[in-house]
């Protein structure tokens, strides 16, 4: 390989690293490397090496427009992540991370040092958690026209109206409910978020990136939870009762997990 | 387990759906530590690759392979 670059996946802290050898790790972001930790006193970062010529800013830019390319490293790091999660307190970086000589990865684990070290002790024994919300509209839709007093009113009127002013009304009916519908599920998406923060140590709201139709209907909020593992079951139960709970509305959700640490770690 | 509450769990129930893929993907493209490396994949381009991503995901075939290799690869643990 001609002039090397530095691929890093995570920081973990040297003492954990060295109950991982290389060896033992998934493969790397290209074939033709190795992992390997380059650890200073107390931290270590996990990279490979990856040619230069690939991972420079413009030919990288190049490359990133091939979503199987980029779905391909991106698994790989992920991969990597996980292994590595699953066995010590670790922070992922994000994808795309690179360095150019190996002496400036040390010197980034010199100078941030203080900060990497309390972000290991923040996570450690905690795992990152998703829920995602899922709402079937035609069932949640048709729920609410039996709950609210408002519309079953409305109907009832509607129903011994004259045919004109009735269906008039009907449209009303249907503007009212797609209404009520809309806060419904704020007011569950809200509730969940609460309630599921109590069983945990931190949550973030995450974006949803496209509106995803699933058989479960529309994905109406993401989140992540940081969860204590010693605290995970009381939390899966507190999830489970949400999704009983809010059933009837057509309100449905799934957890996803454990993830490597991605939304806990913030800028430094 | 509850009708009404599906849990994947990353790791054993993979190969199921391709929105874990995508799932998967947005965790890794979109977050972690941000660290001033000497080359970094900017917000701005991440965005555009979720659009390829999107498409490519779409198209199951392509998804298949890139699950088949994180298999092989998990599977080497």
């Amino acid at each position: 390989m001609t002039a090397p670059a530095y691929y890093v996946y995570c920081i973990a802290e040297s003492a954990s690293a060295a109950q991982l050898p290389a060896e033992s790790l998934p493969a790397a972001i290209e074939d033709d490397a190795k992992l390997e930790w380059i650890s200073v006193n107390t931290l270590a970062a996990l990279v490979s090496q990856v040619p230069r010529q690939t991972y420079n800013e413009e030919s990288l830019a190049e490359h990133l427009t091939d979503a199987t390319w980029t779905a391909i490293r991106a698994m790989r790091h992920e991969t990597v992540a996980e292994y590595v999660a699953k066995r010590t307190s670790v922070i992922p970086l994000r994808f795309g991370t690179i360095y150019l000589e190996r002496n400036s990865i040390e010197h980034m684990l010199t100078e941030k040092s203080r900060e990497l070290e309390e972000i290991i002790e923040h996570l450690r024994g905690r795992e990152e958690w998703g829920v995602n919300v899922y709402c079937d509209r035609a069932v949640l839709l048709s729920s609410i026209t039996s709950v609210s007093p408002v519309l079953r009113e409305l109907a009832e009127r509607a129903a011994q109206a004259p045919p004109g002013q009735s269906y008039l009304m009907q449209k009303k009916i249907d503007a009212l409910r797609v209404d009520e519908a809309r806060a419904a599920v704020n007011r569950i998406v809200d509730q969940i978020e609460a309630n599921l923060k109590e069983q945990t140590d931190d949550a973030r709201r995450l974006r949803i990136l496209k509106v995803e139709t699933t058989e479960h209907g529309e994905l109406k909020a993401k989140f992540a939870f940081l969860v204590k593992r010693s605290s995970f079951e009381e939390f899966r139960d507190a999830a489970e009762r949400l999704a009983q709970e809010h059933q009837p509305a057509g309100v449905r959700l799934e957890l996803t997990g454990p993830w490597p640490v991605y939304n806990f770690v913030n800028p430094i | 387990m509850s009708s009404s509450f599906d849990q994947i769990v990353v790791s054993e129930e993979w190969e199921n759906t391709d929105v874990s893929l995508l799932e998967t993907l947005d965790h890794v493209l979109n977050r972690g530590l941000v660290i001033a490396g000497e080359i970094t994949i900017s917000v701005a381009d991440i965005d555009l690759i979720f659009v390829g991503l999107n498409v490519m995901v779409s198209s199951v075939e392509t998804a298949q392979e890139v699950l088949r290799r994180r298999q092989m690869e998990t599977k080497a643990e």
